[in-house]
């Protein structure tokens, strides 16, 4: 019957089927590539995720790993010995990411308002200075900064130069947190915080423990990824700056709008998207902040540093106990995570809405 | 044409079957190693070479990995893991209950002649499974300058741990020494200190699974190693002008003492050759014991080769007399593992090093059994609020001793 048919239609389904064939061949390389090392992965931790797999066991013997279920998640998110490992990585996480995704922005923002400045002058070289740390491999950048934060290094050294009376701040291996430290200037200390603060324990840590903020070490790693991102999220920034037409400007001048009224009620609102783009990528790049904590931590900072991402591949990687089971629910959990948060900011941040002119 | 057509199958299975016949007569063997220094990647590639030379018929594909610790994992993972490789003492538990590891029973030439204790690192119900390849101890270092300029004798054999602490206490608050200058490099670190709570006489698995590692032994121990920090006689090696560990602290002539491995001795005379200094075995404990940690490295054979008598000729030749032999007078900071290379290893390196080798009589593993993982990672947090003075021994002790009965506890 169906081959009775019209030839054109025939002809047509012809053609869309050579269509759909050139179609998925053309994304066929990207969708392997993405298939085999993004989505196969994602699934394979939420299999091992359930099981009590070391890692180690080859996966070729018989009984490689036992399926316990949601154990895994029971120890590290319920009542488990190391639960304060994972929430003690998560408030670190939390006040990284707290830190570093506005300020970055903030900072970007700013940098590609005055690098888009026609009066400027050696705009290429400030431009390329400012994107410069963002090419840099992330290695490099972590040894610098090893060296320029150390207790006799540069950054000592200018401080001290300017206020003679400093005391040397150990960058990278300070534990204390910037709260605390604050709170240290009124005379608020471990021993001097109200009871309810430090006998109050939520997941097996102080609630004075909870509000500690990033301890020194994290802040100096916080300021080695302000200081590395800004650079892509200013050439966003400027890309968007440049689209937005000049005659809306001229518009506004006419209206006689000051320059902070045009930044404020034009530029600003025509960013929004951009906006909600540069921290989205911010949101997600700092939640799995590693390899600068992997180069800039130390045995002492172990505990003041730890991010979520570092304690996957230190449970995972562990000499004499390897967790691969327990790492897997730790990245879903951590996956899981970062999957609510970019949901959150697309409610607040707005970015599918479209912009009001 | 049908004789023909039988004619040529025969002529190309005799064909294949010699080739088969020929494959078998060169093994291949995957060897893995981790990389260190380039002399000892060198030496590694010169004995399998000479292993070659001896052996024609084996053939070794050596890899010296720089990641060595990820890629051997995967490669377990996989079940496709190397004929022979290398394991540190701290992995060979997991290793060994993951059944990676070929046993070593009967296949091990005289290993009556590598030291006991090391052999035992790598040994469980009384079988080896793993043959020592080299092995380091810790012994105590002292900058002779800074103990001449304070007045203060030279540790000697009978020296005790009040005898360290009078010394660094003297020496921390001598007007002869200069600002920043402390007594003892005390690196917050279980694979320090560990050496005075076995020297002290405690065994931390204790007896029935329940931990004596709270024992008023252990907690002196420790009150003894965090006296130096906590009194201010001592500090971390990060305190000392941001040293990255005890080695530089020491070699930028910043603490009178610390305690380190034999790794540290090429690193001093290398890097700060003016340095007058000389090494001492660790104080005698109140028990009137000395203890000290070691560390050592082996060669195994993947319990999945095809090759197991090529394969353990291959650890055989590198662990034996012969090898060890190498690794002495190669004179590397680590030293052989059998006694008999002890001497050569000495006069390759210098005989004012005898410390370290006369602590291999006395020295203990620190390796934690397999399922102590918790135990272990408790253990480095409160080392580190010790060592800082933000909790006491005691305190630190009950809670890691709390959490090592409960799990002996799960696992009955």
């Amino acid at each position: 019957m169906a081959t009775q048919t019209a030839a054109a239609p025939m002809k047509n389904s012809n053609a869309k089927l050579q269509e759909a064939i050139s179609g998925w061949g053309f994304i066929l390389p990207a969708f392997l590539i993405l298939f085999v090392f993004m989505i196969l992965p994602l699934f394979v931790a939420g299999y091992f995720s359930l099981t009590d797999w070391n890692g180690r066991r080859p996966l070729t013997s018989p009984d490689p790993f036992e399926l316990v279920g949601l154990e895994n998640y029971q120890t590290l998110l319920v009542s488990g010995r190391r639960v304060d490992d994972f929430y003690n990585a998560l408030k670190n996480t939390v006040y990284y990411v707290a830190g570093v995704v506005p300020t970055q922005t903030a900072i970007a923002l700013v940098l590609a308002v005055i690098v888009n400045q026609r009066w400027l002058k050696g705009r290429g070289f400030f431009r390329t200075a400012f994107y410069f740390p963002s090419i840099t491999s992330s290695i490099v950048v972590s040894m610098i900064f090893l060296f320029l934060f150390s207790n006799t290094g540069p950054v000592n050294g200018a401080i001290r130069a300017l206020f003679p009376g400093y005391q040397n701040v150990s960058w990278l291996t300070d534990n204390n947190g910037l709260i605390h430290n604050f709170f240290g200037l009124f005379g608020v200390t471990s021993r001097t915080a109200p009871e309810f603060l430090t006998e109050t324990e939520i997941f097996r840590i102080s609630l004075w423990e909870w509000i500690s903020g990033p301890s020194v070490a994290m802040f100096t790693i916080m300021v080695l990824a302000i200081w590395t991102t800004i650079g892509t999220m200013m050439v966003v920034y400027l890309a968007a700056l440049q689209n937005i037409p000049s005659h809306v400007y001229e518009a506004a001048a006419v209206d006689g709008a000051t320059q902070v009224q045009i930044f404020r009620k034009i530029t600003l609102p025509l960013l929004r998207p951009t906006t909600f783009f540069v921290v989205t990528l911010g949101l997600i790049g700092t939640f799995q902040v590693f390899d600068q904590v992997y180069m800039l931590r130390d045995e002492q900072t172990r505990e003041s540093t730890m991010s979520v991402a570092y304690l996957v591949y230190d449970t995972a990687f562990n000499l004499s106990d390897p967790r691969m089971g327990l790492a897997s629910a730790t990245a879903v959990t951590l996956f899981i995570i970062i999957f609510v948060a970019t949901i959150l900011q697309r409610r607040l941040v707005g970015g599918d809405r479209p912009v009001d002119q | 044409m049908r004789k023909v057509f039988v004619l040529a199958l025969a002529l190309v299975m005799a064909i294949s079957m010699s080739g088969l016949v020929a494959a078998q007569d060169t093994v291949t063997l995957q060897v893995w190693t981790g990389s260190s220094s380039d002399a000892e990647n060198a030496a590694k590639e010169a004995q399998i070479a000479a292993f070659e030379e001896a052996n024609p018929n084996i053939d070794v594909e050596l890899l010296i990995s720089p990641d060595y610790g990820t890629q051997i994992q995967a490669s377990f993972a996989s079940g496709d893991y190397p004929d022979v490789f290398t394991v540190g003492q701290f992995d060979f538990p997991s290793l060994l209950d993951s059944g990676v590891l070929m046993s070593g029973e009967g296949m091990i030439e005289n290993p009556e002649g590598v030291y006991p204790s090391l052999l035992d690192a790598f040994s469980s119900e009384g079988t080896a499974y793993c043959v020592p390849k080299d092995f380091s101890t810790l012994a105590l270092f002292y900058n002779k300058d800074l103990f001449d300029a304070a007045g203060v004798e030279y540790p000697t054999a009978e020296w005790t741990w009040d005898d360290m602490y009078a010394a660094a206490e003297t020496i921390a608050n001598s007007d002869a020494v200069a600002d920043g200058v402390t007594g003892f490099s005390a690196a917050a670190d279980r694979n320090r200190w560990l050496g005075f709570l076995y020297g002290n006489g405690v065994d931390i698995a204790g007896e029935d699974g329940m931990s004596t590692v709270n024992s008023p032994e252990a907690v002196a121990a420790l009150e003894f190693y965090s006296s130096f920090t906590t009194n201010g006689v001592g500090a971390r090696p990060s305190d000392l002008e941001g040293s990255g560990w005890n080695g530089e602290a020491f070699g930028r002539g910043l603490a009178a003492m610390t305690i380190e491995g034999n790794w540290a001795i090429g690193y001093l005379e290398n890097d700060f050759p003016e340095l007058n200094w000389g090494v001492a075995e660790v104080p005698l404990s109140p028990a009137g014991e000395r203890g000290t940690l070691t560390f050592t490295e082996c060669w195994a054979v993947g319990a999945s080769t095809e090759h197991p008598e090529e394969a353990w000729a291959l650890v055989n030749f590198l662990t034996g007399e012969a090898g060890a032999m190498s690794v002495a007078t190669a004179g590397f900071g680590v030293m052989p593992a059998r006694p008999s290379a002890a001497q050569a290893w000495l006069d390759a390196r210098g005989a004012e090093y005898e410390p370290f080798v006369s602590g291999a009589e006395y020295a203990v593993a620190p390796v934690f059994p397999l399922g102590y993982g918790d135990f272990t990672a408790a253990f480095d947090e409160g080392t580190n609020a010790v060592i800082a003075g933000e909790q006491t021994p005691q305190e630190f002790l009950d809670e890691v001793a709390e959490i090592w009965n409960e799990i002996t506890e799960e696992n009955m």
